[in-house]
């Protein structure tokens, strides 16, 4: 039951390509669209079997694959992602109707959304090294097709896509190596047959697996120092594909390191996890710092994204090098936390691109700086951005506050555990989770606030409508999950408890007690948001009312005048106001060593005197530092080497010919 | 078993088409190269006479015919047009000097046993025995394809080459098919009526056929 379900999504969403690609210009996008919303309903409906019953499914499809045949099976950690991709899925199918009927969009850009994504729903359910590198590389595929939806218009758009083939590329090459040499010394190329055998793999080639399919899967996921390509790709895609890359592609990095390290490989040493963590502590500080530096409403999306994919590696990370100590309670309850923080952030982040797409498309623009006073011209927006905005910022209520506190009380658990050096890790986890908590709630105050308060900073901004109800009713449907998952968290935690056992190797006994809360099961501690929220609500309405009723007093009830000495400040307009870049500046200036802004002031003088200025012009650009120093090099030596090489074909035919003589001769010899 | 007859006539055919090969790398004068061509043309022709006659097959006496025709006659015939056409490139020019292509000739033909012992290890056979001469008449070939400047040396080394395939095909397949053997010799022959209307027009837009003067096409 559970597998033709998940087998109709897989095959509607194929349609819905098909459909996109080949009806009439104005059936195309809500023809795709509706395949898509039924594909994504049957894949979570399917999924939603293997996670409630815990009983996983296998497939085989001889004839899909030549030679191999494809292997699928979903597992309920799969099926947690495929999940969590079904959900952001069917809010990016209903958004994309308003979203297109706007910006009408050709063929191939409507087909590449459904096709895109069939591949993030299949990667879960691959079960075996051929099936997994075809899925992954359709993934990669279709993913930088519809990144490309808009090149024609914008050269930013092929520069992102050239940052983000060649980092892909170079990560699939990295898991391909990495899988293949496993399949080798495993003897086999399924992944039950490779996790039956894996006691025939030496130690050495155990990590020389683990390091490359990491290097691979972390780059997917944004890891940093992989991330370079998220915050290009991210802002420059059309808005439901940066949904779907944030919610749903970035997830599977994730996937790929729970299901090499702990599915395939079993475990392992202690030290592969701690690089796991580190990773999520340096994505983790790195991504919210930026964030809280950008003033590109997308950028400082993407960057958020590299923080929350921080978090979740650092759970994983701090559970697999508990579970490596032997803290196997412990362990379930951080990759517990790190499972529904990855859920959530599909959740909420999903949100808050369909509501920067729904910004751009009504303003025209992106740029923080440029917006402002947006909540009253699309008040639904600003809600269902807000309520994505507060989600993040993990304020009580939400799901993100849920997921963090389950993850803070894990990590704060494990202090019980005998190595020292897992101390020192989830000690830095713990640092990382206090630090980011607080760029990110200055992040989205920054975004929220400049963006939809005050007053309008340009023309568009002022102009904007409120955009139409399907690209409202795919936002409202990911608020909407945020709220239902923190008020009441406990609904999802039995089937990610399962997600948990399966991701584990070896199983983990139960972490949180069953009930609507959060509820620890082996430790002290319990959180009812439900509660929580409705002490909150009932405080709200007795304070209004309170207020409302309580006699005023006089001189409030008298009219009022404008002030005679207002200092020459007679009214409050948008150059007054507080931008993007100014909130930002002061964490500008702790951190400029490690943001390393570009600052470019032009002072012209008057031609009578140097000492009265007649213009002064201010730039400043925040770029990431990682890129430039450790990418920069790179290709300019890329780019040296290319110029060399440029010298070897000089035009000679004969130098050509003497190319193939000498290969021919070489090869004789060789054989000789 | 083949009778001694007509497998000395092979073995000398075959001996004769590697000697032409070696001989094209030590003369300059493009006429006698294209005369070397013509012996070659002529020995193929034989070697496939001979084992018409030795095998009974009519078959392969057209194919003898053929190549007679088309390698013994027709292509030096045009090649010599083209050389009469313009008397100052009768020089073939080489980039590697006459005594350091004999050496490597050399070279050439000591690798091509080396790396034949597994198609004679296939069929143990004396004609098979015979295949390295064509292996070594082919990398000659290749070499005057590397090493000499003139269009029209260049092809004479790409007839070299073509001739050599057709000496192992002949050796090993014991007779190549008629119309395999048909196709081929039509082919090189479109290929050299071709490469004569181009070297025609280089010189009548360069003056000249010099190839290593074309480097600034390139890009």
């Amino acid at each position: 039951m559970s597998e033709a379900a998940y087998l109709a999504g897989l095959v509607a969403a194929g349609a819905g390509a098909l459909l996109g690609a080949a009806l009439p210009a104005r059936h195309r996008v809500p023809g795709a669209a509706l395949a898509s919303a039924v594909a994504c309903l049957a894949a979570l409906l399917g999924a939603g079997q293997v996670l409630a019953s815990g009983r996983p499914f296998a497939l085989r499809l001889a004839e899909v694959l030549p030679l191999t045949g494809a292997e699928l099976s979903l597992d309920p950690l799969g099926a947690l992602f495929v999940a969590a991709t079904a959900v952001v899925g069917l809010a990016v199918s209903c958004y994309s109707v308003g979203y297109g009927a706007h910006a009408p969009a050709g063929r191939a850009t409507t087909a590449t959304l459904p096709a895109f994504l069939a591949t993030v729903l299949l990667v879960p359910a691959a079960a075996s090294v051929a099936t997994f590198m075809v899925a992954w590389e359709l993934m990669a595929l279709t993913s930088l097709l519809a990144l490309l939806a808009d090149h024609r218009r914008r050269a930013e758009a092929r520069d992102a896509a050239q940052w983000y083939a060649a980092m892909t590329h170079a990560g699939a090459a990295a898991i391909l190596l990495g899988l293949v040499l496993l399949a080798a010394h495993a003897g086999g190329q399924g992944f039950t047959e490779i996790a039956a055998h894996r006691g025939r793999l030496s130690s050495p080639i155990a990590s020389v697996v683990f390091v490359l399919t990491l290097l691979g899967f972390a780059s997917k996921a944004g890891a940093v120092p992989l991330h370079v390509w998220l915050p290009r790709a991210h802002p420059e895609a059309p808005s439901p594909v940066s949904a779907l890359m944030s919610g749903a592609m970035v997830n599977l990095g994730v996937y790929g390191i729970l299901l090499v390290g702990e599915d395939l490989l079993g475990g392992g040493p202690l030290w592969w996890w701690l690089l796991v963590a580190a990773l999520g502590v340096s994505s983790a500080f790195f991504g919210a710092l930026h964030a809280a530096a950008s003033t590109d409403a997308k950028r400082l999306l993407a960057y958020s994204t590299v923080d929350n994919v921080g978090l979740v590696l650092l759970g994983v990370g701090s559970a697999g090098a508990l579970a490596a100590g032997g803290e196997r309670a412990v362990a379930g309850l951080v990759l517990l936390a790190a499972l529904f923080h990855l859920l959530n952030h599909s959740l909420f982040k999903g949100c808050l691109f369909l509501g920067a797409g729904a910004v751009q498309h009504a303003a025209g623009t992106r740029d923080l700086d440029r917006l402002g006073g947006l909540a009253r011209r699309m008040p639904a927006t600003a809600v269902l951005f807000g309520i994505g905005a507060l989600a993040i910022s993990a304020l009580p209520g939400l799901n993100g506050f849920a997921s963090e506190w389950l993850l803070l009380e894990g990590l704060l658990h494990g202090f019980a555990s005998r190595s020292a050096v897992t101390e020192a890790a989830l000690l830095a986890g713990v640092a990382t989770l206090a630090i980011t908590g607080g760029l990110t709630a200055t992040a989205f105050v920054k975004a929220l606030g400049v963006g939809f308060l005050g007053q309008p900073r340009t023309e568009g901004a002022r102009e904007a409508k409120e955009v139409p109800p399907s690209m409202l009713a795919g936002m409202a449907l990911l608020a909407a999950g945020c709220v239902a998952l923190g008020v009441a968290p406990g609904v999802v935690l039995p089937g990610l408890e399962r997600a948990v056992s399966s991701g584990l190797a070896g199983g983990a006994p139960r972490a949180a007690r069953p009930g609507l809360g959060l509820a620890l099961a082996s430790w002290r501690g319990a959180v009812q948001p439900a509660l929580v929220v409705s002490g909150l609500l009932a405080g709200i309405v007795l304070a209004w009312g309170a207020l409302r009723l309580a006699p005023r007093p006089a001189e409030l009830r008298r009219p009022r005048h404008a002030e005679a000495w207002g200092c020459g400040r007679e009214s409050q307009t948008a150059r007054m106001e507080i931008t993007a870049t100014s909130f930002s500046e002061p964490l500008q200036r702790v951190f400029a060593d490690v943001l390393r802004p570009d600052h470019d002031l032009e002072v012209t003088h008057a031609a009578e005197s140097r000492y009265f200025p007649e213009a002064i012009s201010f730039h400043q650009r925040v770029d990431d530092a990682i890129e430039r120093v450790v990418y920069r090099p790179v290709i300019s030596a890329v780019a040296r080497w290319g110029r060399v090489a440029r010298r070897v074909p000089n035009g000679s035919v004969h130098r050509y010919l003497a190319f193939g003589f000498a290969a021919l001769v070489l090869v004789l010899v060789v054989l000789a | 078993m083949r009778s001694g007859a007509e497998l000395a006539v092979v073995e000398m055919a075959a001996g004769v088409v590697l000697a032409g090969a070696v001989l094209a790398l030590w003369r300059k004068d493009l006429r006698a190269l294209i005369s070397l061509l013509g012996l070659q043309g002529a020995a193929l022709a034989t070697l496939a006479a001979a084992l018409c006659v030795h095998d009974r097959d009519i078959g392969l006496g057209v194919v003898a015919g053929v190549v007679l025709l088309a390698k013994g006659l027709a292509i030096p015939g045009l090649l010599a047009r083209v050389v009469r056409a313009d008397p100052g490139s009768r020089e073939t020019a080489p980039l590697v000097n006459v005594p350091a292509s004999l050496v490597a000739a050399a070279v050439l033909v000591v690798l091509s046993y080396l790396v034949a012992d597994p198609l004679t290890a296939v069929f143990p056979d004396p004609l098979t025995r015979l295949a390295p001469l064509g292996l070594a008449t082919v990398l000659v070939g290749l070499f005057v394809l590397v090493t000499r400047r003139k269009a029209v040396s260049q092809i004479v080394g790409l007839l070299l080459v073509d001739n050599g395939v057709a000496l192992v095909a002949f050796l090993l397949t014991a007779g190549v098919p008629l119309l395999v053997e048909l196709g081929a010799s039509l082919d090189v022959l479109l290929v050299v009526v071709v490469l004569q209307v181009l070297a025609t027009t280089m010189r009548a837009r360069f003056g000249h056929v010099d190839l290593d003067q074309l480097r600034e096409l390139h890009d």
